[in-house]
């Protein structure tokens, strides 16, 4: 069953074009990665979930539903600039949010508790915002999100500025959340955290969809076209009509072959320059490079249009 | 309108709970107080200044000096005894001390001696020329260093009198009822109220009573406004917008936020009407007893005020609210919300105009104003009684002129809370209205 769904959505703001003909769909249970470079109209779009915005044209429906306040209580939305009342204590503002989504006060303070044990926070109940460390405002804010226990939750950047420790920690609640049949739809630029937690994924540019479907399906469209080299030696072995693109790393290279190039020619090429291979490996590309391959493609794509046209 | 219920129950504890609420809550009307009680108070029993007076006297009569003497030296006998002179310098005491000088001296020549020079210790020194022909029509002189002094007031009384008295002596009229014939005649004022009735009041009085309520509407007003305008540029610029947004729609948000600040100005008020009607009933008699006078304030009065700052509020409020939505930074708000400001502190300018012809038609007109009906329809009601058709007609253009603007503001305020950056211009502002 689908619980987001996009059909066909476009978005105006004046002259300018936020968000055209887009369409995706989020299954239950699993999470969504909307992916996109900055200003590609990720948070049009999600402002239209969650019924800030309303689409010029198409559909968005959550739940089977259009967007309307009655389905606000459904949905968690955690924005990537957030923020919270500065002399206000942390538990009074949790039960505020809480009260804003339909809770109760004594529910509220019930599960404001909890969250925050669960996310140790507990001494800092009652401490205003000014006393907490950013990381720690972080995660009152998620709390403030999720407290309502929605059955969506929309999370943009939920782990910008947090230590591994704290990163973990969110980590492992997100994918409980999620075995608890929650969807959820996961906005980043960090693409490593994409490939760990996401199942599905859509990347946007220009408020268009460029690439959509499932993570692993996606990665398989492009193939094994990825040779992952750690060697010791120079790199002038690496001939222009082998390499699309080089990746660096300090331990190893990420090397993408040009289309038809033979991975074993790499290797060869590499032991007959005399360096000293302590491993190769054929892969999938990584997310990060399919999505820089895919932005940077699609501008060349657009920019031929906007020329032709 | 739950949730704009939540919100205006946030709005409203977190303000209510300062420590500056409860501060400013008892401050004001300590200040108030004193605005109208301290005049009259400081008169009675305040500062009692000394002046020493060397009364250069050549008329050549010492019961003029005696009966000028008379009734410098003992503040209580004089007919200004009870403030009319303004409160001011009425409690000060004057010391004479009376040189015969020769009538064909010229006393200037004296004063002259005794000022230049070293002689400084004596430079408060002052002098009162009683020339040979006082009696019949040359003028008293006062020579002094400082004639900014309110107390020359109650001097020239007290010559004016000695004077008087004096001639009519010569003329031959029974001293002993000369005092009876030159008492000073009272003009009792009296306000026509509503019912008809008159009662016993005064300008003064009545011009305390509306500039107080003036000037704490105007206060009242301008403080919450701005309150409402800082609470939506907090929102604004910590990104909390952004965590309520999906939560509440905008309008609500503005209106629970309007509400919420309304009624923490209103529990102000409300504190400060009620324990100014208490003083009305109970400290009026407490005060008298202290020799000042303690105005008293109809409740209908204090009812008008509640109405107009609620309206007034509302009105500016709304203004405010949507200044803080276009702008991103307290630094930003300082300009643009210098025209809302400006409504505000206008009728303050004009006030004046209104209270000294509450009933010409440019009064009238200006009062209907929905800009400037709170403060100055409140000041005619507080001066004079308008029919009650204006009233009523004022309340209703401000409504209408609320409803008004809370339309265009939550058109504003939706679009604005999530814009940040550059401020729009006015035709941005104008398409954000359009806005689906």
């Amino acid at each position: 069953m689908n619980v987001v769904e996009l059909k066909h959505v476009t978005k105006r703001f004046d002259q300018f074009v936020a968000v055209k003909d887009l369409s995706f769909e989020v299954r239950q249970g699993t999470i969504f990665g909307l992916l996109g470079p900055n200003g590609a109209g990720k948070t049009t779009s999600i402002r239209m979930i969650v019924n800030i915005f309303a689409p010029d044209q198409g559909d968005v429906l959550v739940m089977g539903q259009h967007v309307s306040p009655d389905l606000q209580p459904h949905i968690g939305y955690l924005p990537e600039e957030r923020g919270l009342y500065k002399k206000m204590k942390i538990s009074d503002q949790l039960v505020f949010f809480a009260n804003l989504k339909g809770l109760n006060s004594t529910e509220a303070s019930k599960r404001v508790d909890e969250w925050l044990t669960l996310l140790e926070l507990s001494d800092w109940k009652n401490k205003k915002p000014t006393d907490l460390s950013k990381g720690m405002q972080q995660k009152v804010q998620f709390i403030a999100s999720v407290i309502h226990d929605p059955d969506v939750m929309i999370l943009d950047e939920p782990f910008s500025g947090l230590d591994p420790v704290s990163v973990n920690l969110l980590k492992n609640v997100i994918l409980d959340l999620k075995t608890r049949g929650k969807t959820i739809i996961f906005s980043t630029h960090q693409m490593e955290q994409v490939e760990q937690m996401c199942d599905d994924i859509c990347l946007i540019n220009h408020g268009t969809q460029v690439l959509s479907g499932g993570l692993k399906a996606v990665k398989r469209r492009y193939g094994k076209n990825t040779v992952i080299l750690d060697y010791e030696g120079p790199d002038s072995f690496l001939g222009d009509d082998l390499v699309k693109h080089h990746n660096r790393f300090p331990n190893y290279s990420e090397i993408l072959l040009n289309d038809g190039a033979d991975a074993q020619e790499v290797l060869k090429r590499a032991l007959a320059a005399g360096a000293r291979v302590n491993r190769f490996e054929l892969v999938e590309p990584s997310l990060n490079e399919i999505f820089i391959e895919t932005v940077t493609g699609s501008k060349r794509v657009a920019q031929t249009a906007e020329v032709t046209g | 309108m739950k949730k704009v219920w939540v919100i205006i129950k946030r709005e409203y504890l977190v303000r209510v709970r300062t420590r500056a609420f409860a501060i400013g809550t008892v401050i004001s009307p300590l200040l108030l107080l004193g605005l109208i009680i301290l005049p009259g108070f400081l008169a009675e029993r305040g500062s009692r200044g000394e002046r020493k007076i060397t009364v250069l006297d050549q008329s050549g009569d010492p019961a003029l000096f005696e009966a000028i003497a008379a009734r410098a030296e003992s503040p209580g006998s004089r007919s200004d005894s009870d403030g009319e002179d303004g409160g001011f310098g009425g409690a000060t005491r004057f010391v004479l001390t009376r040189q015969v000088v020769p009538p064909d001296q010229d006393p200037n020549d004296l004063i002259r001696r005794e000022s230049s020079g070293g002689e400084k210790k004596d430079s408060e020194k002052s002098y009162l020329i009683l020339a040979p022909g006082v009696l019949d029509n040359v003028a008293p002189e006062y020579h002094a260093k400082n004639l900014s002094d309110f107390s020359i007031r109650a001097l020239e009384e007290a010559v004016s009198a000695a004077i008087s008295e004096r001639r009519l002596m010569r003329a031959g009229f029974d001293a002993t009822k000369i005092g009876l014939y030159m008492k000073p005649v009272d003009l009792k004022q009296f306000k026509i109220g509503a019912s008809g009735e008159s009662k016993e009041g005064g300008m003064r009085q009545d011009f305390m009573i509306a500039f107080a309520l003036l000037f704490f509407l105007y206060m009242s007003v301008l403080f919450y406004g701005i309150f409402v305008m800082r609470g939506v540029i907090e929102e604004k610029q910590s990104r909390i917008v952004e965590v309520l947004i999906s939560s509440v729609r905008p309008t609500q948000m503005m209106l629970g936020k309007l509400m919420g600040i309304g009624l923490v100005g209103l529990t102000q008020i409300g504190i400060w009407a009620l324990s100014t009607g208490l003083l009305s009933l109970f400290g009026a008699t407490m005060f008298a007893s202290q020799g000042a006078k303690m105005p008293n304030i109809p409740t209908s009065l204090l009812v008008y005020f509640v109405l107009y700052f609620v309206l007034g509020f509302f009105l500016y409020a709304t203004l405010y609210a949507m200044v803080g939505a276009i702008v991103s930074s307290e630094e930003d708000a300082q300009q643009v919300q210098l025209p809302v400001t400006l409504l505000i502190v206008m009728p303050m300018m004009i006030f004046g105009l209104v209270m000294a012809n509450p009933n010409s038609t440019s009064s009238i007109v200006l009062s209907m104003i929905p800009f400037f009906a709170p403060t100055l329809m409140m000041l005619r009601i507080a001066v004079i009684n308008p029919p009650v058709w204006q009233v009523i007609l004022s309340m209703v253009i401000m409504v209408a002129t609320i409803l008004g603007s809370v339309w265009v503001a939550a058109r504003i305020y939706r679009v604005g809370i999530l814009m940040y950056g550059k401020r729009p211009s006015i035709a941005e502002l104008g398409r954000w209205l359009r806005y689906s």
